[in-house]
């Protein structure tokens, strides 16, 4: 027994340690791809909405309503997406969800009516942009622990750097080819996420169902039940968790305001058309640059993770609050500035966002956690911009919009601080899932030793 | 007998002389033919009325330089440069009781432009190619005309499904039917003729094919085949070596350092004691 439980540890070791596993950094690639060809796709496809606007004859808000269905379809699926992995192989979740998300833009080359376009590129893609994203997530997330940040933040960095690329490609397919044929295209660049998923090594299956049921047919509660776990909805009932996952619903709330109407307000205070574009795309340069500099500085295991992100949220906040003040000085140098800040420290927390769930929730829940994550937090962003919109509509400025936003930000990092153990200089030990299957046990064990060594690190480092 | 005569032939003079006595407002020049820059003067004789002011109108809008309160009878009009923007119909109008104008037509030849040099159709679809014109006076005649190597083919309208031709005054569209690779890609250049001459402008018409994307497309499926293969196929020849990892790792003894390709496996385990 003593001979197997180290060389299983081991084993696991090798499985689950970043640096050392060499099947760990193909991953992030993975996670880059992955993540540029789903939210870096969704950007930029403002290119065909011109398009589409002419063909289909129709206003811009019912063409608006496209790419609205596709995000909410990423994140309502997103639950469905962890709990097939949990059920069954996450590399074939993957596979597929990237297959659907390249059949919705193929199909949606040959629309006729916007209905086909709601559909296919909505709908379809939707459902394979969610089978997608979280799983990639929490893969990385599960196996990378000492540079868990920093490879969070390199996949994420790649939303940004590939927008600068996409943009002007688009143009220019929808030029050549003219949008049916650009749709075809991007149809199979988007096939690319296969390979990406190609690359999560098959698991072993240390979550199914131990016990075989002699019946041939399980009972309807006993398959609800089952449901239910995959998708980790016990969750939802453990307090370290909802508070975490309202903390992160208020931010988003607030966190897309700026992009939303940063260049709307500038223009506003009276600054030209180049001038409030090139806000934004310093904002989104710095945006970059923060998810990679947070993601290598929060691994460097001075601070933990938990205050690190609690320190970019408040500053986000506080950089949302303070940007209708300096335009409306007038001083174009002091808008940039806060939005050079702003960018950074919005960038900075994404990265570490994700980094922080399998401190609260333990590394083997991570998938359903991120998953559930992903639904609650879409209602946050639906909420949060016709919000803003309608406090621009009603006072006739941006001020109380940003205000509002900054605020949302701010009071999601002060519920973040009331997660147990907050105070504390090291992480607490992460819970397990209770099991009554030794085999089960072992491995809880390990991967428990598993998630300690990052707070073992940190611990290292204060001393 | 005689006295009727005399009161008709007073009445008459009167009639005349109250005729003679309306404003007439002399023109110079009485109008500008294809000329480069012009001064256009309104001169206002036989008027007892008093003069409150005057100004100059363009196409029926206000020029503001030209608004004065003087009450000369005589004003003038500065055009320094008239291109097609600048023609049209000025009038001087004199702030009489009542307005008195006059009109003076400045004409070029057509400005004839289009907003797409370059237009792009999608083969067996329709291509539609519009040319749009400005100035006074706007074009009468509109042609159509396909060049091909040098060598100009005139369109005529009606004479077949494939060409259409819609005009107006200020525009003129050209339609083609199911449009074909072979044919029609090529520069088309559409005339616009007035009283006073012909303009034109070249449009470069470019038939995209239907199956176009479908070879980028093909490639890109063949680049992710061929990755996921790779994959697959590394993978299957990693398994054995893993495979027997697995063995090895069950029978040899925790501290052995027998088996030189474990070397990083044995080297973690010292580390985890």
């Amino acid at each position: 027994m003593t001979n197997h439980k180290p060389e299983a540890k081991s084993r696991s070791d090798e499985a689950a340690e970043g640096p050392d596993g060499g099947w760990s950094w193909p991953l992030v690639g993975a996670l880059f791809v992955s993540t540029s060809l789903v939210f870096g796709l969704m950007r930029s496809l403002g290119v065909f909405f011109v398009e589409f606007v002419q063909y289909f004859e129709e206003s811009a808000q019912a063409i608006s309503w496209i790419s609205s269905t596709g995000l909410a379809a990423q994140q309502f699926f997103s639950p469905l997406g962890a709990a097939l992995c949990n059920a069954y192989d996450t590399r074939v979740v993957v596979m597929t969800g990237g297959f659907l998300a390249g059949l919705g833009f193929i199909l949606a080359s040959q629309a006729t009516c916007l209905v086909h376009l709601y559909l296919s590129m909505g709908l379809i893609s939707g459902l394979g942009w969610g089978l997608v994203f979280t799983p990639m997530v929490a893969t990385v997330v599960a196996n990378i622990t000492r540079r868990r940040a920093l490879a969070l933040g390199l996949g994420f960095s790649s939303i940004g750097i590939v927008s600068f690329i996409f943009n002007p490609l688009f143009q220019f397919l929808v030029e050549t080819y003219a949008w049916r044929g650009a749709l075809l295209i991007l149809g199979g660049l988007s096939l690319n996420i296969v390979p990406c998923g190609a690359l999560i090594r098959p698991q072993r299956r240390p979550k199914a169902p131990e016990k075989v049921d002699s019946e041939s047919r399980p009972s309807c509660a006993e398959v609800l039940q089952r449901v239910a776990s995959y998708v980790e909805l016990p969750l939802l009932m453990e307090r370290p968790y909802l508070t975490y996952t309202s903390a992160v619903t208020l931010l988003n709330v607030g966190y897309f305001v700026p992009y939303f109407h940063l260049v709307a307000h500038s223009r506003q205070a009276g600054f030209s058309d180049y001038q409030s574009a090139f806000v934004m795309s310093a904002a989104g340069a710095t945006d970059i640059l923060g998810r990679v500099a947070s993601g290598w500085f929060s691994d460097l295991g001075k601070f933990r993770l938990l205050h690190l992100l609690t320190l970019w949220t408040g500053l986000a906040g506080v950089f949302i609050m303070l940007l209708p003040v300096s335009s409306v000085f007038g001083s174009y140098a002091a808008l940039m500035v806060i939005s050079l800040l702003y960018g950074f420290c919005s960038g900075a927390m994404t990265s570490l966002v994700f980094a922080v769930v399998p401190m609260i929730v333990g590394v083997e829940r991570v998938m359903g956690a991120l998953g559930l994550l992903q639904l609650i937090e879409s209602g946050a962003g639906l909420l949060g911009t016709p919000l803003s919109g309608l406090l621009k509509d009603v006072t006739g400025n941006y001020i109380a919009s940003f205000m509002v936003a900054g605020g949302f930000v701010v009071l999601g990092t002060l519920t973040m601080t009331t997660l147990p153990h907050y105070f504390s200089c090291t992480d607490p030990p992460s819970p397990r899932r209770r099991s009554h299957d030794d085999n089960d046990k072992s491995l809880h064990f390990e991967l428990e030793q598993i998630s300690r060594s990052p707070s073992d690190a940190g611990h290292r480092g204060v001393q | 007998m005689k006295l009727l005569w005399a009161v008709s032939a007073l009445l008459l003079c009167c009639w005349r002389a109250s005729a003679s006595t309306a404003p007439n407002i002399i023109t110079e020049p009485s109008e500008v033919v294809n000329q480069t820059s012009a001064v256009l003067s309104c001169n206002l004789t036989e008027s007892s009325l008093p003069i409150k002011g005057s100004h100059w109108m363009h196409n029926g809008k206000l020029v503001d330089s030209s608004m004065s309160t003087d009450a000369t009878p005589y004003t003038t009009l500065r055009l320094d440069k008239i291109t097609h923007s600048s023609s049209g119909k000025y009038e001087c109008v004199f702030m009489t009781d009542p307005e008195v104008k006059q009109t003076i037509e400045v004409k070029t030849l057509p400005h004839v432009s289009t907003h797409k040099h370059s237009e792009h159709g999608n083969e067996n679809d329709k291509g539609v190619m519009v040319c749009d014109s400005h100035g006074y006076p706007l074009p009468t005649d509109w042609t159509w005309v396909k060049e091909v190597d040098g060598i100009q083919t005139p369109i005529i309208n009606g004479t077949s499904d494939k060409y259409e031709i819609k005009s107006t005054p200020n525009k003129t569209t050209l339609t083609i039917n199911d449009l074909s690779i072979n044919t029609d890609i090529g520069d088309y250049i559409c005339f616009g003729t007035n009283e006073l001459g012909t303009s034109h402008d070249k449009i470069h018409l470019r038939v995209r094919s239907r199956l176009a994307a479908l070879w980028p497309f093909l490639g890109i499926v063949a680049e992710v085949i061929i990755l996921v293969a790779i994959i697959f196929i590394y993978e299957k020849r990693r398994k054995p070596d893993e495979v027997t990892d697995d063995d090895d790792s069950g029978a040899a003894p925790l501290k052995s350092n027998s088996n030189a390709n474990h070397k990083d496996k044995n080297v973690r385990q010292r580390n985890s004691n």
